[in-house]
């Protein structure tokens, strides 16, 4: 089972409103039309008149309902479900969680394995004995009380057909909830008490947050899938071990509601610390090679995670995508923004000269994808440009925007089969080959603009083993706290030491006299939170600088001599290797993983396999962050309200049929339309709208075979008959469409049973408000065609 | 990456809006265009006739359309408002189908009908109706008293309003020992007496009893006469129908005798069976000559205004003739020219 749902949405809302409108008003007027055609069969043209009569009849009736009435027949429901021994249920019930305890309790298993099993015994007991007591009273009650007679009194007292349907509807309702509530509250002190203890604190609602998966290949270029270890069922995708493959999760709207309190062993062991930080679980899959010996079987294979914040990845990462575009890709991730300015004008020469190529009808030197892929970069590079809102990007945005059109014009007509094509494309060429030059004379003049506006921090987190097949194993989970602190590289600690000398010179208390202020280490140290050594090599470096001239006092503040930024000066001083740390973890920084990690609420990890010969499989859901666990006693009230809303829909199905049918037919209508509904929709689905299962309709197949013809080929008919047939054929399958449509999808209500069996929390607007939805739905066309086939049928003829 | 890719809004199109306007024009039509057709009175009521019926039929069909039997043959007569009205007829004469024709539990094959003025189809009729099936047609899991509350429920009654009319129909049908006992240990004499209770519980102004006295003891038949005639005073119309003749005469007004779903007689009860505190003496036909002995003998006993006429029967002889009449006659109807022509015959 899958626990990452897609989002339901309001526009989801809307297009199913729609459907459902339309649905109910094709029935509407269908139903409509039957009954004027059977006035007017019986009556003949007076029935039309007739028919109008008993319309506005109904409407009257349903204008007319009266809340006093329905909530005399509710209670007279009440009662008769009551006095009829619909309460036996809670004998059956208790007898099952009697004994039930004998064979679900069983030490030896794992606990979060003992807490699934006892929570799927509960629900699922729950819904089945339901089951028969809601399918019997909504089917027998009505055709019972048709059938003795009892319902003439009631309608002989001023009690509309509409306010019977409600009242039976609403009393059956009631009874069903008041069962399901008191046996849900009877299944939950069950669970708890039954459950050893080890395992009662499997017993949460975990709330995770997935994200999409996107690979690294061993060659370091993204790609969507990862390596297929030979897998038949293709869900997973593995990363090698050893390698530059890398799972790539991306996780959106990530801010301080998805952390959670953690514990962390403070310094020294002293005691745990309550801290803030974010929680990740794991159920990666590993495949081996070799096998090695038990004991590393045991442990499982290494991961390690990168947290990352990679603007230049997310914006330059797609031109890789095309063999001849990776210099320039690479370039660009790399921040080497004038090398990519030259790789960018060699393009744009190639391009210009392809052009010319285009015009004398010679080959051209890049192929299409060199085209499709230079056209798709610059759509992502401007776009995240843009998303970061930054006005030192925007100029650069711009200028790929510009590629990206020119290129989109270019790759669309070379697509089409336009007649003047030929003529076209060398224009193309020309004008994107001087967006492409324009471009690059940009990267190489903002070259250190750019590098400085997107920055790319990478925190790698210690790497731990993964226990396979353990859903919720505690080693699968990882906490990571706010406060990060990690050896960083180069870039970051450029980064670091720019910001930190702009803010401390903001303050002028960088110099003092004609030289550094005698604390400044000291400064630095609890500014920038790096050690005492580092620091002081800072201190030292720049004295250095400041004494050879590279820097200069410029009243109070410090200013570097040929007037470049912080940034730019740290960066070469790295370059020249003058910032070496001399402790053995290098430069270690702190950064808050929602300040400085996250962007916009994006949250970028990464899976890296350590292990040689090994493979560590994954999918969109096997990695996904947990936001503090709900009480399982949330999780556990909306899988029940899931389950009585399939009830309510029983009942309300079962009554509608029941109106109009004797009380087993209505019971096998109800249970049939239940089966296929629970099981067969998803069929139903497929046969519709999957290409690959439609087939031909029954009268082209029957055709075909006589003329032993095959699909591919189609029938051998003229123009006209294969018409005729299709119009036949077309007949079943709108059919099938309208029973698809009106059957309701029963899985849905299922699905959330499935979450709290599991751990997860039941999520609210993607499975409870659909069922809501349906119910609804259900509920108000059931209730009008119920109280109008009570209301046009002759009660008392049989 | 996602945070680039473009986002699609769907757009709500105007159709939903369209079915919504369609659904408040129905809620307003509702308020006025059903409620002129519907609620106004149909049928001319300036006559005060309760119950309309003309060229009533019904047939009885079976699952496939078949005909099975016609239960009620262009059945038409009035009841009038104050009048206990008597249908009489031999079992499966359609006494039960016409009744239940009016109150819409059975639709009619063909012809019109109001009752109170409004279809049989209207709900609204019922508020002022009370019904007592011929058979107990109540939920056996009740208790009295939850019976009576029931279906008080159902009328626009207050709680106070509808407790002290469940005390009094209680007491009145003799319940009071057995109210809280579930109906389905009653005996059938009580169940026609609770279900007595239920048909009163509105006050209605106009009462169907379908064989009212059937399974009552002695006692409780000469209560529920007493009862009818109580209605009666109360200016209450009740329509009734009945085996017990002796009943019949003496509470109702007009009677109107079916055979075979048709009319065969209807007519104000004084009228069809006259008054009989008088000397009658049955012969078969006398000649003349011996009609003038007798003359002779009764003037010799001082009394001068004898009659000679053909005898007159009570109404089990009416009923009696009419059934045979009709079986050896079939096919004469009381016809709607005869209700129009001849009023309370
Ligand atoms: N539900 C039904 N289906 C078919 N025929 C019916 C039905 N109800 C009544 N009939 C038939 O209609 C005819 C009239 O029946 P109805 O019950 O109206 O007679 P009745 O005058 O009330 O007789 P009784 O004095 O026995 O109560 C009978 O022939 C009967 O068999
Ligand atoms: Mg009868």
């Amino acid at each position: 089972m899958d626990f990452d749902v897609t989002p339901f949405t309001l526009q989801d809302m809307a297009a199913s409103l729609k459907s459902w409108l339309l649905i109910l008003s094709i029935l509407g007027a269908f139903s409509l039309l039957l009954g004027m055609l059977l006035c007017v069969a019986r009556n003949g043209a007076a029935g039309i008149g007739i028919f109008f009569k008993g319309l506005l009849g109904f409407l009257n009736d349903v204008g007319s309902v009266s809340p006093r009435r329905i909530r005399a027949l509710t209670s007279l429901t009440l009662k008769e479900a009551i006095r009829r021994k619909a309460l036996l249920v809670f004998a059956v019930f208790a007898l099952l969680l009697m004994f039930a305890g004998w064979f679900l309790t069983n030490s030896n298993e794992r606990a979060e394995l003992q807490v699934g099993i006892h929570i799927a015994f509960i629900l699922q007991t729950i819904s089945w004995i339901m089951m028969p007591v809601v399918f019997f009273l909504s089917c027998w009650s009505l055709p019972e009380d048709i059938r003795i007679r009892s319902l003439h009194t009631v309608v002989t007292k001023p009690a509309r057909r509409i306010e019977i349907v409600l009242g039976r509807i609403i009393g059956m309702g009631i009874v069903t909830l008041t069962i399901l509530a008191v046996m849900g509250g009877i299944g939950y002190l069950w669970i708890v008490r039954q459950l050893p203890t080890e395992a009662k604190k499997q017993l949460t609602c975990r709330v995770p947050v997935f994200g999409h998966l996107q690979f690294i290949n061993p060659e370091g270029q993204p790609s969507l899938k990862g390596i297929n270890v030979g897998d038949v069922w293709d869900f997973r995708s593995h990363i090698a071990g050893n390698s530059r493959s890398r799972g790539v999760f991306v996780f959106d709207g990530i801010d301080d509601s998805t952390l959670v309190t953690g514990t962390e062993t403070g310094e020294g062991g002293s005691g745990t610390l309550q801290i803030a930080g974010l929680r990740m679980e794991c159920r990666f899959e590993a495949f081996r090679t070799v096998k090695g010996s038990e004991s590393s079987v045991r442990k499982g294979v290494t991961a390690q995670y990168t947290l990352s914040n990679n603007p230049r990845e997310e914006a330059f990462g797609l031109f890789s995508q095309s063999e001849t575009l990776r210099p320039l890709a690479d370039a660009l991730r790399d921040a080497q923004f004038r090398t990519a300015a030259n790789r960018m004008e060699e393009l744009a020469t190639k391009v210009a000269a392809d052009g010319e190529a285009a015009k004398n009808k010679q080959n051209l030197e890049l192929m299409p994808a060199d085209y499709m892929g230079l056209q798709l970069g610059s759509v992502y590079a401007a776009g995240v440009m843009r998303d970061r809102k930054d006005v030192a990007l925007e100029s650069a945005a711009t200028a790929f925007q510009k590629v990206a059109e020119r290129g989109g014009d270019l790759v669309n007509i070379m697509a089409s089969n336009a007649e003047d094509k030929h003529e076209k494309i060398p224009g193309l060429h020309e004008a994107l080959s001087q967006s492409m030059k324009q471009l690059a004379s940009l990267l190489d003049q903002e070259a250190d603009t750019l590098h400085e506006h997107l920055p790319k921090l990478e925190v790698v987190l210690p790497s731990f083993h993964v226990s396979e097949y353990h859903e919720g194993a505690a080693e699968n989970v990882k906490f990571v706290p706010r406060t990060v602190r990690f050896s960083a590289d180069a870039e970051t600690q450029c980064r670091l030491l720019a910001r930190l000398f702009e803010m401390i010179n903001e303050t002028g208390q960088l110099v003092e006299g004609a030289g550094l202020k005698s604390d400044l280490a000291a400064q630095l140290e609890s500014e920038g939170k790096i050690s005492v050594a580092n620091a002081n090599l800072v201190v030292e470096v720049l004295t250095e600088q400041l004494a050879s001239g590279a820097l200069k006092v410029d009243g109070s503040k410090l200013v570097v001599a040929d007037g470049q930024r912080w940034f730019h000066f740290f960066d070469s001083l790295i370059q020249k290797d003058l910032l070496i740390s001399a402790e053995s973890e290098g430069w270690m920084i702190e950064r808050d993983l929602i300040k400085d990690l996250t962007h916009d609420g994006y949250l970028r990890v990464e899976v890296a396999c350590l292990n040689d010969q090994m493979y560590l499989g994954m999918a969109r859901p096997d990695l996904f962050l947990r936001k503090p666990d709900r009480d399982f006693l949330v999780g556990y009230g909306k899988a029940l309200v899931s389950t009585s809303l399939m009830m309510l829909l029983i009942i309300v199905l079962g009554v509608t049929v029941s109106c109009i049918v004797k009380g087993p037919v209505a019971l096998f209508f109800t249970f049939t339309f239940f089966i296929v509904g629970q099981f067969f929709h998803e069929f139903m689905r497929e046969l519709l709208y999957n290409p690959a299962q439609q087939g031909m309709g029954a009268i082209a197949s029957a055709v075909m075979t006589a003329q032993h013809r095959n699909p591919q080929v189609g029938m051998d008919v003229s123009e006209a008959t294969q018409r005729v047939v299709q119009g036949i054929d077309a007949v079943p399958r709108a059919m099938l469409w309208g029973f698809s449509e009106i059957v309701p999808d029963f899985s849905v209500f299922n699905s959330a049973a499935g979450f709290v069996e599991n751990g997860f929390d039941v999520p609210f607007f993607e499975t409870v408000v659909p069922a809501f939805l349906i119910f609804l739905g259900f509920l108000i066309p059931c209730v009008l065609i119920a109280s109008a086939l009570l209301k046009f049928r002759e009660l008392e003829s049989k | 990456m996602s945070s680039v890719s473009p986002s699609y809004r769907c757009s709500v199109e105007p159709v939903e809006t369209f079915f919504f306007v369609v659904f408040a024009l129905q809620i307003w039509a509702k308020d006025s265009l059903v409620s002129s057709v519907f609620c106004a009175k149909r049928l001319d009521m300036s006559n005060d006739a309760v119950i309309e019926i003309r060229n009533l039929s019904k047939i009885y069909r079976d699952f496939w359309g078949r005909k099975k039997v016609q239960a009620v043959k262009s059945l038409s007569m009035d009841v009038k408002r104050g009048e206990v009205f008597g249908l009489l007829g031999p079992n499966g004469s359609g006494k039960t189908t016409t009744m239940k024709m009016l109150l819409g539990l059975l639709f009619p094959t063909s012809g019109e009908m109001t009752i109170l003025g409004k279809a049989a189809s209207d709900v609204s009729k019922n508020e002022r109706i009370g019904y007592l099936p011929e058979e107990s047609y109540l939920y056996r899991f009740l208790n009295a008293d939850e019976t009576l509350d029931f279906y008080g429920r159902l009328f626009k009654m207050t709680a106070a309003e509808r407790n002290r009319r469940a005390d009094e129909l209680i007491e009145m049908v003799g319940l009071g020992k057995a109210r809280r006992r579930q109906l389905k240990e009653y005996s059938k004499g009580m169940a026609r007496r609770i279900g007595l209770a239920q048909a009163l519980i509105n006050d209605p102004d106009l009462v169907l009893l379908d064989e009212p006295t059937s399974g009552l003891d002695p006692i409780g038949t000469r209560e529920m006469k007493d009862l009818i005639l109580r209605l009666k005073a109360e200016g209450k119309t009740v329509v009734m129908c009945s085996h017990q003749l002796a009943d019949v005469q003496d509470v109702c007004d007009r009677i109107a005798v079916l055979f075979q779903g048709e009319l065969k007689v209807l007519g104000r009860v004084e009228d069809l069976l006259e008054v009989r505190n008088e000397m009658q003496m049955r012969t078969s036909n006398l000649s003349d000559a011996a009609m003038s002995d007798i003359r002779e003998v009764l003037k010799k006993h001082n009394i001068s205004d004898a009659t000679f006429s053909r005898p007159r029967a009570d109404l089990e002889e009416l009923f009696l003739r009419t059934v045979r009449e009709s079986g050896e006659r079939p096919g004469r109807r009381f016809t709607t020219e005869e209700i129009a022509g001849k009023p309370g015959r």
